[in-house]
């Protein structure tokens, strides 16, 4: 799921009508200065990195003026949040306030509907209020088909001990963020703290969208402004990743791939399908060998992009063997993945007969794949070795064990 | 119901003219599988393998009866395809296409839901009963004998790749295959393992269910809710995959909704011990499950 920026988000929320702070996005400290100018009140000085809990990393700041948001400013950008450099920061009206709220709409996928959660009792520790007090979060699931009118929203917010002159705004900004969740193919629509004035007035403090990267193809809009692989949330997408999305977007549409680079190990993680490559890796790591990275590949690939995957994988510093292995295929031509393995170890610059490789791979053409690995002069197992042994037998290739 | 599919099973195939959908086709007949029509708006007239393709599922059914649909078009097109074949009566839907909408998924369930309609996927490698010679899906593809043989194990897993890894592991070890479902590898699927249970539960021709699970959702706990409510009373070996993503660097998480709505149920951890926990039997590799099964089936008073 691709995240959305905060200051994109809340031009989203401006357009149809969820009223938001003053604000705009800044990349240096003269600039925040002048924004603050303008806006001529308090400001508040954010970080605008895809990460969560950005108030506990001091990626928040407060500000009383313009020297004061340059200063605010200047002490952020350039500075990393996670694994994220700051470079823009968004220079927001400080807003006055009374309560704050939290909103947000989800798909549950257990309940395989789209569900709602709000709460009086919004802020940064909403996820305590969840766990300690968990009547103070009032949820509900939504029908697609019926959706969610204002009224419905009114008897949410009633539930959760909201009442007085706001009912009637937060009945309509509940509303309107039920509409962009359908209208935007969101996964996640959150505002938190929802603020609540001392007018009475009702504000969107935060503005978090997750998309749904399967029904981008509809929104080329909301592709501009995503951040890419925002979804591997703990950092940014590194070269080999962005190398082995490249291999795959030469091809799109034949075989799945996915690439996560890891720290340190040795092993080359070059498996699939979804299921097996998580088991492989768990029977790696118990046997005692330490993979570089996690590699998924299936769906009947290509030979090229089998090839570019194993270049991508072999790429890695460090890495002095390779791990290939699949469970027993009900499609995939096991024949095209020991053409693209060989080919790809060539590719990389790295000998197939003295390089250690464990290949285990059986289902259609696997007479012909044990062939070509064979005259590769790599170590082929097929149905009758389990993908325990055969993990077993990579670290044993690894220590020099050798593994017949 | 207590069987997904049996051999009175008559198949439709949404989306026939395609390329992958002709070789899965021809795989399926050559099985065995009765086949009686196929969809593809503007071929009608046309046949793939002999099989009649048709412009509407109406027309099909009229002609026809199927009892199941294969859905294999692509992503833009199955809400489509899912919502005419509901509004046929085709009491079983298995969705092969993946990355589809979520929100196109959404409402398909919610369509099934308020029909009846049993919906398996999407991203499912399929349905196979190998004792009725009856496969729905590229599960096992063309020589499906190599992992699926008639016995009397069920298989689950959210893995279509595993789901004949675990045939051959039984088929190695002697056992055979009463049915065997692949869920589909999304977190947002029609029909979860917990449902399934019970179709497995009053099949008297399954003896023990084998569940592969994987990281994310509730389905792995919610089983073990069928297991502890005694809704599912036999043998239950369970491999759960992924272990080593709980050591993986914690993204922060993009927002509280998710953490506030499930909490930290979704690792592997904690769902071998909510299985262990209620009795099901909780394997560390395939190479296990054998040694498990045997125990479980010569001391299980269901036998």
């Amino acid at each position: 799921m691709a995240r959305i920026l905060e200051h994109h988000a809340k031009q989203i929320f401006a357009q149809v009508g969820i009223p938001i702070p003053e604000g705009y996005p800044a990349i240096s400290s003269d600039q925040a200065a002048s924004i603050a100018e303008g806006i001529d009140s308090p400001v508040v000085v954010k970080a605008l990195v895809p990460v969560g809990k950005r108030g506990e990393a001091g990626a928040v700041q407060f500000a009383e003026d313009s020297r004061g948001a340059a200063i605010a400013a200047s002490d952020l950008i350039g500075r990393y949040i996670g694994a994220y450099m700051i470079d823009t920061v968004l220079v927001e009206e400080r807003i006055e306030i009374e309560a704050e709220l939290y909103l947000s709409i989800i798909i549950d996928r257990d309940e395989r509907k789209p569900r709602i959660v709000i709460s009086a009792r919004g802020g940064v520790s909403i996820e305590d209020v969840a766990q300690n007090e968990p009547d103070a979060i009032i949820t509900d699931t939504i029908s697609m088909s019926r959706g969610l009118p204002e009224y419905r929203a009114r008897e949410l917010w009633k539930c959760a001990g909201v009442t007085g002159p706001v009912m009637p705004a937060l009945g309509q900004i509940t509303h309107r963020l039920w509409n962009l969740f359908i209208q935007h193919d969101l996964r996640l629509i959150e505002i938190n703290p929802l603020f609540r004035t001392p007018s009475n007035t009702i504000i969107a403090g935060d503005a978090v969208l997750s998309v749904d990267d399967s029904a981008i193809f509809r929104h080329p809009d909301l592709e501009r402004i995503t951040v890419p692989g925002s979804d591997r949330a703990w950092r940014p997408m590194t070269e080999l990743e962005a190398d082995a999305q490249r291999v795959h977007e030469l091809d799109p549409y034949r075989g799945s791939v996915r690439y996560l680079e890891l720290e340190g190990g040795n092993i080359g993680f070059l498996c699939g399908g979804g299921g097996a490559s998580l088991l492989l890796y768990d029977h790696l790591v118990d046997a005692g060998g330490k993979p570089a990275n996690y590699a998924e590949i299936g769906g009947n690939p290509t030979e090229q992009k089998v090839a570019g995957m194993t270049r991508v994988v072999l790429s890695k510093p460090g890495v002095e063997g390779l791990f290939v292995a699949h469970n027993i295929t009900n499609n995939t031509q096991t024949d095209v993945i020991a053409r693209g393995v060989v080919t790809g170890i060539r590719h990389a610059g790295r000998d197939p007969s003295s390089l250690p490789v464990i290949a285990r791979e059986a289902g259609l053409h696997d007479d012909e794949a044990r062939k070509i690995f064979e005259e590769a002069g790599i170590s082929y197992f097929g149905e009758e070795t389990t993908l325990a042994e055969a993990a077993r037998h990579m670290v044993a290739a690894m220590t020099g064990g050798g593994s017949r | 119901m207590s069987r997904l599919i049996d051999a009175s099973t008559r198949l439709l195939i949404q989306g026939i003219t395609g390329r992958e959908a002709r070789m899965v086709t021809r795989h399926i007949l050559a099985y065995g599988t009765t086949v009686v029509s196929g969809v593809t708006p503007g071929r009608c007239g046309q046949d793939v393998e002999g099989i009649p393709v048709f412009d509407t599922i109406s027309h099909a059914v009229q002609d026809t009866s199927p009892t199941a649909s294969l859905v294999s078009v692509p992503p833009a097109a199955t809400l489509d395809a899912v919502a005419e074949a509901i509004a046929g009566d085709i009491p079983l839907i298995v969705i092969a296409t993946e990355g589809i909408p979520q929100h196109d998924v959404l409402r398909m369930i919610e369509l099934a839901d308020e029909a009846g309609t049993i919906i398996i996927g999407p991203n499912s490698v399929g349905v196979i009963r190998p004792g009725d010679n009856v496969k729905i899906g590229a599960i096992g593809g063309e020589h499906p004998e190599r992992a699926f043989i008639p016995g009397k194990i069920g298989v689950i897993s959210r893995s279509g790749g595993m789901t004949a890894e675990i045939g051959l592991t039984l088929r190695l070890a002697g056992h055979g295959v009463s049915t065997a479902i692949s869920v589909g590898g999304d977190a947002l699927i029609g029909s979860t393992p917990a449902t399934l249970l019970a179709g497995f539960q009053n099949d008297p021709e399954t003896d023990a269910v084998v569940l592969f699970g994987e990281p994310g959702t509730r389905f792995e706990e919610d089983v073990a809710h069928r297991i502890a409510a005694a809704e599912f009373t036999k043998p239950l070996i369970a491999l759960i995959a992924g272990g080593f993503t709980e050591k993986l660097p914690e993204g922060t998480a993009f927002g509280h909704a998710a953490a506030i709505i499930e909490g930290d149920s979704g690792r592997p951890s904690r769902k071998r011990k909510s299985l262990q926990d209620a009795g099901a039997l909780v394997a560390n590799s395939l190479d296990e499950i054998s040694g498990l099964l045997d125990t479980a089936l010569t001391s299980s008073p269901e036998r």
